[in-house]
């Protein structure tokens, strides 16, 4: 087994198992036909209906549904890379959804309230929401890297002070739009100009805008980042021995703090992503846990921006999808499910390598043997951490 | 690696000691005696009885105790909590605290310890926590005591002490199994020498009759690479001493006076050293462990900053100390805790050769990573130090600990350092690549290098230094120059002994 | 005055049990060195089972399926992280989005969305003779839950600091080599500990739908989970230190809830968001001001190898 395959092989057979736990779940409280024809909605929801499409139907049949689903794809690979990032330093980033909230906030409110022309319009709002999410990602760093608080527990902290403060107090306070005439029920922001929306590409059938291929960039960016430059070169290894980076001069707080402000500004894109692209505005609240996705997106795509992306891109398909998955009685949220599944499944990488492993009947050990050989459990097995802490 | 064929006798009411290179299967075979490790074949006689040892429990309850290297204790419980762990006395099913500490006090007594039962672990000293784990098997009704490494962390004095303990529990009856490679010590108090070499047990003498010599000759082998390498048969099998030692008087690269410093603990660990450093020689710095000397060499390195106290190093202040600034002054830096400080296993070896220097040439190219440069620059170095496999795009960790330590030693002396600090440089390497890193020593030494070298092997700070000061409690308790060193005297120092000639 | 005290510390102990159990139960898995974070996703699950069981069995026995409900999510939380040695947070949080999104899936397929039909509450007890003190009067009138939860503390107190499994447990959350080698199982010592945790936080979301509400929402127990780590943290890992916490939180939520219907004029002043976070706030603050890991357990999270020490 190659290291390439090591890596992502348990990623795609725990997608796939979770997939095939899912079909087995609806079939067993509905019945299997249900449960295949729910998954081909959720295809089609997802991808579009190539067969309809090719039998000489509307084009909308495909762009609409690839619309929705690199919208999702967007958000995911957004908040995916915020969970990777701070990953790579070695810190568990639990909080991209307060990050994302503050973002999407920003957004709404440099997207009302500014009037500029599109040009700069979009950027200026987007550069809010990241220096929001940043903001609000760095007390966290300044807590852990000051004072030891552990980053866990923090971020989750953070994510309720975020939702009570805005969901419960600013957007139905202070920000609340404006009641125009009769219609007083209205939460959330005011409604975003319209230099501020992100232009969508394909017209008015898909909502497909700037937001997919910005967040590809951002994955692309990320990426070139963390193994070309210097700078991303001393990231991972603050995030690998954070002790031998400091001994080699690396100015590790620095590093922490900055992986960590990175990781805050793209879940704050995110928002602004959500916000500028769809919602229009900060409604009521977010919606759906995005940032809490993002830990499966990142773990998934095993921490890998670009692997990222591509989960990202997975999940929001099937995501798009799941809202088809109604017509049959089957809840929009069921994606989510293979999705925390996925999870589950990656979470027990060192089973699938022992699985697989075993199959292979390797003579030889694919691990290299730890530091003291005098001190190995002969029959041990390695154990691969997921994730790198602090 | 672990272990092949071996083959162990253990007699009732002996002292048989266990030697063998590093990595060569003393620690595996007696946990597997310890039944911590499973052996994949082979059987275990207890009184010509068939015996599985499934866990340290089937153990222990045959009567094997065992005292680990690194100490088993939980820090933030008692003495008494620890040594009853496991066994704890109860009254109406709620833990008797009080019969614990009367217990743990009468066994203590019992072999001659000194311990306050209600003091928790972690404020007690290395020499106390060892006893604490002899009292935890003794009271077990350990018949049969496994000691790994036990002097290791001790002084000369201490390790006296432990030698009569030892002689003590056999006098009673009992039966002791120390696993050594220091054979002079070895030769002193067993009555038996089992010798290890890779995974086999190779030969079984008595004490009395055998030298330190002979016995390093079978713990290296045939043709042994150790006497090969250097030309002298080792005698410990492991260090050479230098015969050209001459002191130097090269320019002065650190000049420190009264430095004060606080250990990780918070409590003062440096207590006003001071101390010189010409160009051209090495300064060895012994002590007991947990003196200051790992504080001492992170103040020289910048890790770790000063409370007060002057000094001059390499033509700046020491105050105020980077990383970065001691690196940008020519400080190289060969930590103790490899894997901790020196290394990311996780990366290639080629990343790893850049770490510290990967800001510049040939390492980088502006803001961007120069993978050229690296490669080059890696694979030169790998072949000039011999590193196996020399290839640079494996993961560090795939690499045996010498040849990690020989990337290590590559990239600090590639670098040039004026001033180099190195803290136990061998420590659980084998003997071909100590000597090694000891020549790779000397050569930074002519090269007019001045070097640092914090060791707590005794041998090995008498073998290489040109001078050494002795450091106790964060005091200098000794300087020696070459000529005057002597064992006796230095260990004397190392316990607190101030100077009875001025 | 004394009646608003009277039913704020009614409200309190109506209240707590739930994020009481949560705690201990978090306190458990982390002094052995597990970490919890997905205790919020063994509520949820303790929640749903107990409120479907009670559609069929009587609601005390309903309850003790949820406790069962919670210790098998705890299982597989077990499985990877012990057996498998799994990054503990990891698998924690993929707990809780698999009960999430499963506990809305199966709501959906079998009642609809606005939750399981309304099952028999747990019965409430009168004490004789407290009604009429005044303010310990707020003591009677609780179902069984409340009365446990001001109870369990102190036995998980005894357990942890007076009994054999309770040194044992603290010295496996503090050094777990150590404890291998005086021949005790590390991982019997985390099973226990980790199942025993789960049991507590299901029976806390048990609580929930069979004695707080009649049945189980849709949301529930909407970050009452991540709240109950917030009391563990806060309290200093200790089960009377989690129990205080978890009493102060209450305590906070019946003002708010109180003040919102008897003092709307306050809430213009300050706002209920303001006091929503105010919990999490203060956690935040304990830590950063007793900061360094303050008093976690030194193994926590750090998966038990043999080979390493």
């Amino acid at each position: 087994m190659g290291e390439r395959t090591r890596q992502i092989l348990p990623s795609v057979l725990s997608v796939l198992l979770a997939l095939a736990v899912c079909w087995l779940t609806i079939a067993l409280t509905r019945d299997a036909d249900t449960a295949t024809r729910a998954y081909l909605q959720m295809l089609w929801g997802g991808v579009g209906n190539w067969p309809a499409f090719l039998d000489g139907g509307n084009a909308n049949a495909v762009l609409r549904p690839l619309g929705e689903a690199a919208m999702k794809a967007a958000i995911l690979t957004l908040t995916g890379l915020s969970v990777a990032v701070a990953f790579k330093v070695g810190l568990f980033n639990i909080g991209a959804q307060g990050q994302m909230i503050w973002g999407a906030l920003a957004a709404a409110l440099v997207g009302a309230h500014v009037s500029l022309p599109g040009v700069v319009h979009v950027p200026l709002a987007l550069l809010a929401a990241a220096l929001a999410g940043a903001t609000w990602s760095s007390i966290a760093a300044v807590l852990k890297l000051k004072r030891g608080v552990h980053e866990v527990i923090s971020t989750i902290m953070l994510n309720w002070v975020a939702v009570s403060l805005v969901d419960n107090w600013l957007v139905i306070g202070p920000l609340r739009a404006v009641a125009e005439g009769q219609q007083s029920s209205i939460t959330g922001t005011a409604e975003i100009l319209a230099t501020a929306q992100l232009p969508r590409l394909l017209g008015d059938s898909s909502r497909l805008n700037l937001g997919f291929p910005l967040a590809l960039v951002a994955a692309l960016g990320v990426w070139v980042w963390l193994t070309r430059t210097r700078a991303g070169y001393e990231t991972r290894a603050v995030g690998l021995t954070p002790e031998a980076a400091r001994a080699a001069g690396i100015p590790t707080q620095t590093r922490a703090g900055g992986a960590m402000a990175l990781a805050g500004a793209l879940a704050g894109l995110a928002g602004a992503v959500l916000v500028l692209g769809t919602e229009g505005r900060y409604p009521g609240s977010l919606g759906a846990p995005y940032g809490f996705d993002g830990i499966a997106i990142a773990l998934i795509g095993n921490n890998h921006p670009l692997g990222a992306a591509v989960s990202a891109a997975v999940f929001g398909i099937l995501r798009a999808g799941g809202t088809r998955m109604q017509l049959l009685g089957v809840h929009k949220s069921f994606p989510e499910l293979i999705q925390g599944f996925a999870l589950l499944f990656v979470a027990g990488r060192m089973v699938w390598l022992a699985v697989l492993r075993r199959r292979r009947e390797q003579p030889t050990r694919e691990q290299p043997s730890g530091e003291q050989p005098s001190g190995e459990q002969p029959s041990g097995e390695q154990p691969v951490a997921e994730v790198p802490r602090a | 690696m672990s272990l092949e064929d071996a083959s162990l006798d253990i007699v009732p009411g002996e002292l048989l000691a266990v030697v063998g290179e590093n990595g060569a299967g003393k620690s595996s075979l007696m946990n597997v005696l310890y039944g911590l490790y499973q052996p994949d074949a082979g059987t275990f006689l207890m009184d010509d009885k068939p015996v599985r040892l499934k866990s340290p429990r089937d153990a222990i309850a045959r009567g094997i105790g065992m005292v680990h290297q690194h100490f088993m204790l939980v820090p933030t419980l008692t003495v008494a909590e620890n040594v009853v762990l496991g066994r704890e006395p109860t009254r109406r099913g709620l833990l008797d605290l009080d019969r614990a500490c009367d217990e743990v006090a009468a066994t203590a007594k019992r072999f001659g310890f000194h311990l306050d039962p209600r003091a928790r672990v972690d404020t007690l000293t290395v020499g106390s926590q060892q006893k604490v784990e002899i009292v935890k098997a003794l009271h077990r009704g350990a018949q049969v005591l496994i000691l790994d490494e036990p002097t290791a962390v001790l002084t000369p004095q201490e390790s006296d002490e432990l030698a009569q303990v030892m002689r003590g529990l056999v006098a009673q009856g009992r039966t002791v199994v120390l696993i050594s490679h220091k054979l002079k010590e070895v030769l002193g108090v067993a009555d038996r020498v089992a010798v290890m070499r890779r995974g086999r047990t190779v030969a079984e003498v008595r004490a009395a009759g055998t030298t330190v010599s002979a016995l390093a000759s079978l713990m290296v082998g045939e043709g042994s690479r150790g006497a090969a390498l250097t030309g002298v048969p080792a005698a410990s099998g492991a260090v050479v001493p230098d015969a050209q030692g001459e002191a130097t008087s090269g320019p002065i690269v650190l000049d420190a006076k009264d430095l004060r410093a606080k250990g990780d603990n918070g409590r003062p660990a440096l207590q006003g050293v001071s101390l010189t450093v010409r160009a051209g020689e090495i300064v060895g710095i012994a002590g007991v462990d947990g003196n200051g000397q790992r504080e001492l060499a992170e103040v020289l390195t910048g890790l770790r900053s000063l409370d007060s106290g002057e000094g001059t190093l390499l033509g700046g202040p020491l105050k105020g100390l980077t990383p970065a600034l001691a690196k940008a002054r020519g400080v190289g830096h060969v930590p103790e805790d490899r894997l901790a400080r020196a290394v990311v296993k996780a990366m290639t070896v080629e990343e790893n050769v850049a770490l510290g220097r990967h800001r510049q040439p040939p390492f980088a190219r502006g803001p961007w990573v120069d993978f050229k440069g690296r490669r080059e620059r890696a694979t030169r170095l790998l072949s000039t130090y011999d590193v196996r496999p020399p290839d640079p795009t494996v993961a560090l960790q795939a690499l045996s600990g010498g040849n990690q330590q020989k990337v290590v030693v590559a990239r600090e002396l590639d670098a040039d350092p004026k001033l180099l600090v190195v803290v136990q440089p061998t420590r659980g390497l084998d003997i071909g690549a100590v000597a090694q890193v000891h020549a790779r020593l000397r050569e930074a030494k002519a090269r007019g290098a001045g070097v640092v070298m914090v060791s707590l092997d005794l041998e090995e700070v008498l073998a290489l230094s040109d001078r050494v000061y002795v450091l106790y409690e964060g005091r200098v308790t000794g300087h020696f120059p070459r000529k005057d060193l002597d064992e006796r005297e230095l260990g004397r120092r190392m316990l607190g002994a101030e100077s009875d000639h001025g | 005055m004394l009646e608003v005290l009277h039913s704020l510390l009614f409200s309190t102990l109506d209240a707590a049990p739930a994020l009481v159990f949560a705690a201990l139960g978090a306190m458990l898995s982390e002094r052995a060195g597990v970490v919890s974070v997905g205790v919020e996703g063994m509520m949820r699950t303790g929640a749903f089972c107990a409120a479907v069981a009670a559609l069929a069995m009587p609601t005390p026995l309903a309850v003790l399926v949820g406790m069962a409900a919670g210790a098998a999510i705890a299982a597989v939380h077990g499985f990877l992280s012990i057996r498998w040695r799994s990054d503990q947070v990891v698998s924690g949080m993929a707990l809780n989005l698999v009960a999430m999104a499963g506990g809305t899936y199966l709501l959906e397929s079998f009642f609809g969305p606005n939750g399981t039909p309304s099952i028999t509450q747990l019965s409430r007890w009168d004490l004789p003779g407290l009604p009429a003190v005044p303010l310990l009067g707020a003591l009677s009138g609780h179902a069984a839950p409340t009365y446990l939860a001001l109870t369990l503390p102190f036995l998980f107190h005894l357990l942890l600091s007076r009994t054999p499994l309770g040194l044992r447990l603290r010295a496996v959350g503090d050094k777990p080599h150590a404890v291998a080698t005086l021949g005790l199982s590390v991982s019997a010592l985390r099973w226990g500990a980790v199942l025993g945790g789960g049991m507590m936080a299901g029976l806390g979301g048990a609580v929930l739908s069979t004695a707080v509400l009649d049945r189980f929402e849709q949301h529930t127990p909407s970050g009452l989970g991540f709240m109950a780590l917030a009391a563990m943290v806060f309290g200093r890992w200790t089960p009377l230190g989690a129990f205080a916490a978890a009493l102060f939180f209450a305590f906070g939520n019946a003002l708010r809830i109180g003040l919102a219907s008897s003092a709307p004029w306050l809430l213009d002043l300050v706002p209920q968001g303001f006091l929503l976070a105010l919990p999490y706030l203060l956690t935040l603050l304990v830590l950063a001001l007793q900061g360094q890991r303050g008093h976690a357990p030194a193994a926590l999270g750090t998966p038990y190898e043999q080979e390493s020490r």
